[in-house]
């Protein structure tokens, strides 16, 4: 297992590389200088042009200016942005927001989802499982921004349970129902994802041999077929955990949170170049990060997968 | 004076039960509710069994063995599947008037049972150590060492090689025959009295299926446990049963003594079924088969389910059920012909 970790991460290093050069590329590699239009309605001055051209190397090729940005990288400095702002403090004001939104909607995904997925499993065709059935099929269908805007409407503004903004602190409790919202999609996912295999797993032949055993209800359930249902929900929990670092522009841009997902949106809309490329850098390592966990937690939960 | 009287009676059984047996299967009836209909899988299927003894249950695919089998362990899938009569008395006590919890407790330490693929039946993310010991952790209160030292010492017992070191390997890390050789270790771990293997040997190659069945008989002396051997070769239970129970569309049809029935079957099924295994001396001809499909079990044929593949049918077969009589010699069958038969 530690060998597959290091090659994992030595594997890492190339697709670091080749993500981060084509969005230096897609984003710097336009053709015409992105200063020259950044004034309003008068045409910028030379001198401010030729200052930033050759902040951000824009006079030496594009490899060469992909290196320069990359010896700053390594070393753990995004850069500034157009108007001169550090990136660093831009994405540490703005990550912890987005990674405390992320724990939360994952929380919700994992938590819900899977019990969910297991009483329906083990209730098929009864009333509860119906219910869900169509209650999943309903957060499945209906868009985020319904949802979202919604509960921001019902529980913010008619019955005043949560302030219908988040504050710029974004503490916890705050992020709750946001959490919910962002989660809502992936949950339905998880409890059906969680219910087939539960269905599917209950007749397993290593069920009855548990059963034969004379183990207890609870411990059959618990943990003879529990253990081997959860893979298709880690394997959507893993895919939605990188999505959801990446931030969540229409959540966030709901209920007024600071996180990346916004701050992206601004950096393109902006079209603060030097902004848009540190933080897709960031969101690549945290992508692969994340990947890497979810597949150590695959060999954990199923020893047939075995990294060798 | 009345003492003496009752001193031939064997010492050993449980009060209120006097001269059970160990394990009594007692006209049994199960049906499958399905979407097609009522399938009537066993009609009144009666077995029993000693402590030390192998009793055989042989019969087609679908003819209801593994049902009776998984009825006995209280594992069948309900729905589908219902007991509608019949009693199970494990030394005496009905296992199908008893508690859930009675029943379960009876699982594993009363009666125990292997199945056919020990790889689906072996749960494929623990390790088989864990999959013993959770047999000592739960069921003894041991600590979760203890109870791996122990599954380990069952595995030894079993061959598997180098033990101590197998505990933690996983399902698929074994070859067939030592998974089949956990599954028994596994079963063996609380002293079942009453062992039912269901085909145990018929996913292994035929060197291994030999060995699996030496070591089963072997444990059955060790621990004089009574074994049924579920299974569709006949060669198989050959060697090792005492007693044979053939069965067809869900009721036995013949039972004897192993030595009588092969020398001597008194039901036609049985007769075909020894006709068609493969034969040396009969190399090149064209090999014995009984003709025909077992019967659909929506629609069982009336009189003798058999009537329709039987060479020796006759009108009487069509009409009346025949029931399982007891001819000489302590062996029962139910044939209307059961005597001509045994006669030839």
């Amino acid at each position: 297992m530690g060998r597959y970790v290091l090659r994992r991460l030595l594997q890492a290093i190339p697709v670091f590389i080749g993500t981060t050069f084509l969005i230096y590329l897609m984003v710097w590699g336009l053709p015409g200088n992105p200063f020259a239009g950044r004034c309003g309605q008068r045409p910028c001055p030379d001198a401010y042009i030729q200052r930033m051209t050759e902040k951000y190397h824009l006079n030496e090729n594009i490899i060469s200016q992909y290196f320069w940005y990359m010896s700053h990288l390594v070393r753990g400095d995004f850069g500034e942005t157009f108007t001169g702002v550090s990136v660093n403090s831009l994405l540490a004001q703005a990550f912890p927001v987005t990674l405390r939104l992320a724990i939360v909607a994952i929380a919700f995904e994992a938590l819900i989802g899977i019990v969910a997925g297991v009483v329906t499993g083990l209730r098929k065709g009864r009333f509860i499982d119906n219910l869900v059935l169509v209650s999943t099929l309903f957060l499945i269908a209906i868009p985020t921004f319904v949802t979202g805007a919604l509960l921001q409407w019902v529980l913010g503004v008619e019955w005043g349970i949560i302030k219908p903004t988040v504050s710029s602190e974004a503490r916890w409790s705050e992020l709750i129902v946001p959490g919910f919202v962002l989660a809502s999609v992936t949950m339905a996912f998880v409890t059906r994802l969680t219910r087939v295999s539960v269905v599917e797993n209950r007749r397993a032949d290593y069920v009855r041999t548990a059963v034969a055993k004379g183990l207890t209800e609870s411990r059959v359930t618990g943990v003879h077929l529990l253990r081997n249902s959860l893979i298709p929900a880690v394997t959507q929990l893993g895919l939605d955990l990188g999505g959801l670092m990446a931030g969540a522009i229409v959540t966030e841009g709901i209920f007024n949170i600071r996180g990346i997902g916004g701050m992206l949106f601004m950096a393109i809309n902006r079209q603060d170049s030097a902004l848009v490329v540190s933080i897709v850098a960031l969101l690549v390592l945290v992508y692969l990060v994340v990947n890497l966990i979810v597949d150590v937690l695959y060999a954990v939960l199923d020893p047939r997968i075995r990294y060798e | 004076m009345t003492d003496l009287l009752v001193a031939g009676e064997p010492a050993s059984q449980p009060a209120g039960a006097p001269n059970a047996h160990l394990l009594e299967v007692e006209d049994l009836r199960v049906e499958f509710r399905t979407l097609d209909g009522v399938a009537k899988v066993i009609n009144g299927v009666s077995l029993h069994l000693d402590a030390g003894e192998t009793l055989a249950v042989l019969g087609e695919s679908g003819s209801g063995k593994s049902v009776t089998a998984q009825a006995i362990m209280g594992i069948l899938d309900s729905p589908p599947a219902f007991i509608t009569g019949g009693a199970i008395r494990f030394k005496g006590n009905d296992l199908l008037k008893m508690s859930r919890e009675e029943r379960r407790l009876v699982r594993g330490e009363g009666v125990a049972m292997i199945f056919q693929d020990a790889l689906s039946a072996l749960n494929p993310v623990f390790t088989v150590g864990f999959q013993i010991a959770e047999l000592f952790r739960k069921r003894r209160g041991m600590s979760r060492a203890d109870g791996m030292r122990r599954a380990a010492e069952l595995l030894d017992r079993v061959r598997i090689p180098n033990a101590k070191g197998r505990v933690k390997a996983y399902p698929h890390e074994f070859s067939g025959g030592m998974r089949q050789r956990v599954m028994i270790a596994m079963a063996l771990a609380l002293d079942p009295e009453v062992l039912i293997a269901d085909e145990p040997t018929t996913a292994l190659d035929v060197t291994v299926q030999a060995q699996i069945m030496e070591l089963l008989a072997e444990l059955r002396r060790e621990r004089n446990m009574g074994l049924i051997l579920i299974t569709h070769d006949l060669g198989v239970v050959a060697d090792v049963a005492d007693r044979i129970s053939v069965m067809y569309a869900g009721r036995i049809v013949e039972e004897a003594g192993v030595y009588d029935l092969y020398r001597k079957p008194s039901h036609p099924y049985t007769l075909a079924l020894l006709n068609s295994i493969p034969r040396l001396d009969l190399k090149g001809q064209r090999l014995n088969t009984i003709k025909g499909l077992p019967p659909n079990l929506l629609r069982i044929p009336p009189g003798c389910p058999f009537h329709p593949r039987c060479s020796m049918a006759q009108e009487i077969c069509q009409r009346e059920l025949p029931p399982l009589r007891e001819l000489s010699g302590g062996r029962t069958s139910a044939c209307h012909f059961a005597e001509e038969l045994n006669r030839e």
